[in-house]
């Protein structure tokens, strides 16, 4: 107990601290941040005028809302067959590559994916409404190159079409639910204000009923299905910075050693949406072929 | 840019501490009289508020712990103690607990939850060291016949018969941790602790995903019955529509507990604490002499 006050009160919050790993350019203030977190806390080196840019909830919030975008496009276009409306989808949007609905055979597994896509329209809404004039728009997104391209880096195959059957959708959705879930775990640590986490951490529950979803399926299909969905799962562990467990009967939590679900930085999040895991600046690439939009688009290491 | 907070929040005011609305809002939706706590103005600490949530894990830990292996806790090799030597509450469950699983897939996930809910306990165990509670009394016997009886669906019930009613006693304490840990979070003042609270919230959202879903598999006869209980905890918790059960709703399935707009529910320790004592002002229900610690 004692120890975890200590290390808040010394003065270094994960907030500014996450902020200083994701955000600084260069690696010496994180290295500084880093250190003060470590030692005795007070940061007596020579005062140099922070160049930290303040993260503020909106950017955050942005962030989200660009990944909700990505899922709403997927999940809609799977379902019903086309996306979202103009009116959801904000002024001057991007284009979307792709995405077509899917052939379900099975009604129970349309009806999953009905709740998840009305669920993700929902994310959308309540996130533009949030934000009102500081959302942005969605930005151009690509559900055809970027699954293929995923499919070549994972090893699966130089195609994958999660549009193509109801099995190889679930394989799809897998590729986003549980980077949804890290990704606003990590993002809670930057919000300020009460409200805007309070939303976060609902919204990442309501990921985290559909990461469980998708992965317990995912079982139950077996066979090569579970395979893609574990070669996916390793794609993302080397872009995001690990935080994934294989898929199995007794592994439908992706969390650590101590059950705590995985999160994630940003900068590790944008990685893997970007498709890029190579360290260091990444703008654009993968489901988002232009980047995204809002203030936090591209990695810093 | 708007905040959220109006919406989400209760009686949030301007210029008034989180912690303080929160305690405000949670009196005030469940039609209590401010506490002696808080009349006294003792602020909810941190060590409050994990102390709260150690006792609900240790609810759940045994839950599952005697449904896959038939041993408690503490039987395992667990400590029941509390961080300052007092000794642990008694479990009061039926003999030969243990499941009989068909289904691989469900035997395992029983494996892995249980195993998650064990992790969590020692986890706080850990975290709050010499203030850790002691586990209180404990039962899973009269707790799920009442509220089967409150939820309509018979005078008794035993979550450990066979598959389905294990899924669904599972059911009746998922989604309530999920509620439990997202009103808690708004209530922790130290970050990091915020941070493992949230990881733990996700936790109980992957649980309660994979129950729900498992229970939409198991067919319209289970899918009424945890409505029936999902009807159950709104009513005790005196809101009456912060709860939604698993079936269809316009041709989309409802695995997912949460509002109109996708983010799951919230509940205030006090609706928390109605809940699990299954209406009962003091204890009752799950924890028939109440939980250990301030808040209780």
């Amino acid at each position: 107990m004692e120890k975890l006050h200590e290390f808040a009160r010394r003065a270094v919050s994960r907030r500014n601290f996450l902020a200083g790993l994701g955000y600084t350019a260069g690696t010496a203030a994180a290295v500084t941040l880093a250190a003060g977190c470590g030692s005795s806390g007070t940061m007596t080196t020579t005062p140099t005028p922070p160049t930290t840019p303040t993260i503020t909830d909106a950017d955050v919030l942005n962030f989200a809302l660009n990944l909700e975008y990505l899922e709403a496009e997927f999940y809609l276009r799977a379902v019903t067959g086309s996306g979202l409306s103009d009116a959801d989808a904000g002024t001057g949007a991007g284009a979307v590559t792709g995405g077509a609905q899917v052939p379900f055979k099975t009604t129970a597994l349309q009806q999953y994916a009905m709740e998840i896509a009305n669920d993700e329209l929902a994310h959308v809404r309540f996130l533009r409404k949030a934000l009102g004039t500081a959302a942005v728009s969605r930005p151009a997104i690509d559900l055809t190159n970027s699954f293929n391209a995923a499919a070549t880096a994972a090893g699966i195959g130089s195609m994958f079409n999660p549009f193509a059957d109801e099995s190889s959708f679930v394989v799809g959705a897998f590729t986003f639910e549980d980077v949804g879930v890290t990704a606003y775990h990590g993002g809670a640590g930057l919000l300020t204000d009460k409200g805007n986490l309070a939303a976060a951490a609902g919204i990442m529950a309501t990921e985290a009923y559909h990461a469980a979803e998708i992965r317990t399926l995912l079982t139950q299909l077996g066979g090569n299905y579970l395979t893609y969905a574990n070669q996916i799962s390793g794609l993302r562990a080397a872009a995001g910075g690990g935080a994934e467990v294989t898929v199995a009967g007794n592994t439908i939590v992706a969390a650590d050693s101590n059950s705590i679900a995985f999160d994630r930085t940003t900068d590790q999040v944008l990685h893997i949406v970007y498709l890029n895991a190579t360290p260091g600046v990444v703008k654009s690439g993968g489901f988002f072929p232009q980047g995204m939009n809002g203030t936090i688009s591209a990695s810093a290491s | 840019m708007e905040t959220i907070s109006k919406d989400l929040l209760t009686g949030e005011r301007k210029g008034m501490g989180r912690r303080a609305a929160m305690l405000l809002g949670g009196a005030a939706l469940a039609g209590m009289t401010m506490s002696r706590r808080a009349s006294a103005q003792a602020a909810v600490t941190d060590t409050d508020i994990l102390n709260f949530a150690l006792n609900l894990e240790f609810l759940e830990a045994q839950f599952y712990t005697l449904a896959t292996t038939g041993q408690t806790i503490d039987q395992a090799g667990l400590s029941i103690a509390g961080g300052g030597g007092a000794g642990g509450g008694t479990v009061t469950v039926k003999a030969n607990p243990m499941v009989t699983f068909s289904t691989p897939l469900l035997q395992q996930f029983a494996m892995e939850t249980a195993q998650d809910e064990q992790n969590h306990v020692a986890f706080l165990q850990k975290a709050l060291g010499a203030s850790a509670v002691a586990m209180p009394n404990i039962d899973l016997m009269n707790s799920f016949n009442a509220l089967a009886s409150a939820a309509g669906l018979g005078a008794s019930f035993d979550p450990f018969a066979s598959e389905t009613n294990f899924l669904l006693g599972a059911f009746i304490f998922e989604d309530v941790g999920v509620t439990a840990y997202l009103g808690a979070a708004g209530l922790i003042s130290t970050a990091a602790y915020l941070d493992k609270a949230a990881g733990i919230l996700a936790v109980e959202a992957y649980h309660a995903g994979s129950i729900r879903l498992r229970i939409f598999q198991a067919g319209s006869a289970a899918e009424s019955a945890a409505t029936s209980i999902a009807t159950a905890r709104a009513s005790l918790d005196g809101t009456s529509n912060d709860d939604i059960g698993v079936g269809l709703s316009n041709g989309a399935a409802t695995i997912v507990d949460a509002d109109s707009n996708a983010i799951a529910f919230s509940r205030t320790t006090a609706q928390v604490l109605k809940v699990v004592y299954g209406g009962g002002s003091t204890g009752g229900a799950f924890f028939p002499n109440g939980l250990n610690g301030t808040i209780k």
